[in-house]
């Protein structure tokens, strides 16, 4: 399994300005699955993110993407969608210009863009705002079309960071919604601090705590007769203080 | 798929104030030369209708127009060039070029290609008022076509060094002096060599307006455009180096 996996993490490290931010990470992920990727604030999560995007390259190990190296390869990266923290909007195009220049970016024909962009805005709910600026969008739809910027050239995998931060209790919803809509065909992994996030869309969860992962498994292994939100906050809490115990003592 | 980043880029351009001010503010300066240079010459003519063979209108307006075009140029492609990758970066939209499989040298010749897009729209709006005097007098068009090909070629150099200076900062206002300063400094290179009196030292060699001015001058030397396209290739090679390394650094 491992040697087909569409996304592959080998032994990845990343120091950032003389600190170790990510530290010997081995992660696999394949389509049709949704990975949440947890952790505290400063765990790691959005350099691995941006790892996987290609954004940043690896101090030590490798990312695969289909078994090939993006950092050799960096037109591999036009099969994935990445959602960085702020999503990644033009304030000056409109919204359908945004998300055409997107598709094209990614080498999409313009008629093929078109279309998919259509397609987009109607999955992400941005009808009423597709000929509103960017820099006009309010928080709620500004991360939308960060989401559809994500995934308007139909990528194998998608990478959100955060993409539920900021949002309203509909609106999260909404997001979680799309995003295991989105895991059925496709591999997501997106990161959270939000149990809730990860309960509600991921069927597998990886908890990330200074640098190292801590935790990878499906979230219905994680422990007991408990309810799954229950149990996950319990492996969460030991994994997240018991370190801090050990770093104060 | 640079050729994306740069359609990208003109409409981001033309759908924000900064180009259209810099075009306007820029065409009503040298309007406004244009015409004193047109009046001082409409006063000369009487005196020149007695020379044998006089400096035409050509000598006279284009030139000079063309030389005042040249100093406007060294401070608007910092303000135009500025934000080229410092904004991206900013604005938090760098990330999305970055990982669109486009490649560093994609994204910033992209770029460099929408703005000289800008630049030559400028040059033949601004060298359109000498041309508006074919009317009324007799012009050397080919003297007015190499001086544009000159002016574009500097415009070009001075772009990529904006380009370069602003893939090294988030500040695009650093990146606009940092540009200006180097524009600048390779401007007036060789002014203590010409007070001397030296003209065609290495010093000299490595000036922009030594460059420029055969243009103006209606000789294409091989040479001059090799130089303004090695500034060209040495800044963005520059700037999509500083970009790659924004992986390994982060």
């Amino acid at each position: 399994m491992a040697a087909s996996a569409l996304l592959q993490l080998q032994g990845v490290s990343r120091r950032l300005a003389g600190r170790t931010i990510v530290k010997d990470l081995t992660l696999s992920l394949d389509r049709g699955c949704v990975l949440g990727l947890l952790g505290v604030n400063g765990a790691g999560k959005s350099t691995t993110l941006r790892m996987i995007a290609g954004v940043l390259a690896p101090s030590a190990g490798k990312v695969l993407f289909d078994g090939r190296d993006l950092g050799e390869e960096p037109a591999l990266a036009r099969r994935l969608g990445y959602l960085p923290e702020t999503p990644p909007l033009y304030a000056e195009l409109r919204v359908d210009e945004y998300l055409a220049f997107c598709a094209l970016l990614r080498g999409m024909h313009t008629a093929d863009a078109r279309k998919a962009v259509d397609r987009v805005i109607e999955r992400c709910g941005l009808g009423e705002v597709r000929r509103r600026l960017c820099g006009n969008l309010s928080k709620g739809f500004a991360q939308r079309a960060g989401i559809a910027q994500a995934i308007v050239h139909d990528p194998d995998l998608i990478v959100l960071d955060e993409p539920a931060s900021g949002l309203d209790p509909v609106q999260a919803a909404s997001i979680r919604k799309l995003v295991s809509e989105l895991g059925r065909e496709r591999a997501v992994i997106l990161s959270t601090h939000l149990l809730h996030d990860v309960t509600a869309c991921c069927a597998r969860v990886a908890i990330l705590h200074r640098g190292r992962l801590r935790h990878d498994g499906a979230l219905a292994d994680l422990g007991g007769n408990d309810v799954e939100g229950e149990s996950l906050e319990k492996a969460f809490f030991r994994i997240a203080s018991a370190d801090d115990a050990q770093a104060a003592a | 798929m640079s050729r994306v980043v740069a359609r990208n880029e003109w409409r981001r351009l033309f759908a924000q104030p900064l180009a259209w001010v810099l075009l306007a503010a820029t065409l009503a300066v040298l309007a406004y030369f244009f015409l004193l240079t047109l009046q001082g010459f409409l006063g000369l003519s009487p005196k020149l209708a007695g020379m044998p063979s006089p400096p035409g209108v050509t000598d006279l307006v284009a030139l000079p127009l063309m030389r005042a075009i040249a100093s406007v140029l060294l401070l608007v492609a910092p303000l135009l060039g500025m934000r080229a990758i410092a904004g991206e970066r900013q604005s938090g939209t760098l990330p999305l070029l970055q990982s669109s499989g486009t490649g560093s040298a994609g994204i910033v010749f992209g770029k460099f290609a929408a703005l000289c897009g800008f630049f030559i729209v400028l040059i033949a709006l601004a060298l359109a008022m000498p041309a508006s005097l074919a009317v009324g007098t007799q012009l050397d068009w080919g003297r007015l076509a190499t001086g544009a090909l000159g002016l574009i070629l500097f415009a070009a150099a001075l772009t990529a060094i904006a380009i370069a200076a602003s893939s090294f900062t988030r500040q695009a206002v650093v990146a606009a002096i940092a540009a200006l300063a180097i524009g600048l400094v390779l401007w007036m290179l060789d002014a203590g060599a010409r007070y001397e009196g030296v003209s065609s030292s290495f010093i000299n060699y490595l000036a922009l307006p030594t460059h420029l001015e055969p243009f103006l001058r209606g000789i294409v030397a091989t040479v001059d455009i090799v130089y303004f396209a090695l500034i060209v290739a040495v800044a963005l090679t520059l700037a999509a180096r500083r970009l790659d390394a924004e992986r390994e650094r982060g």
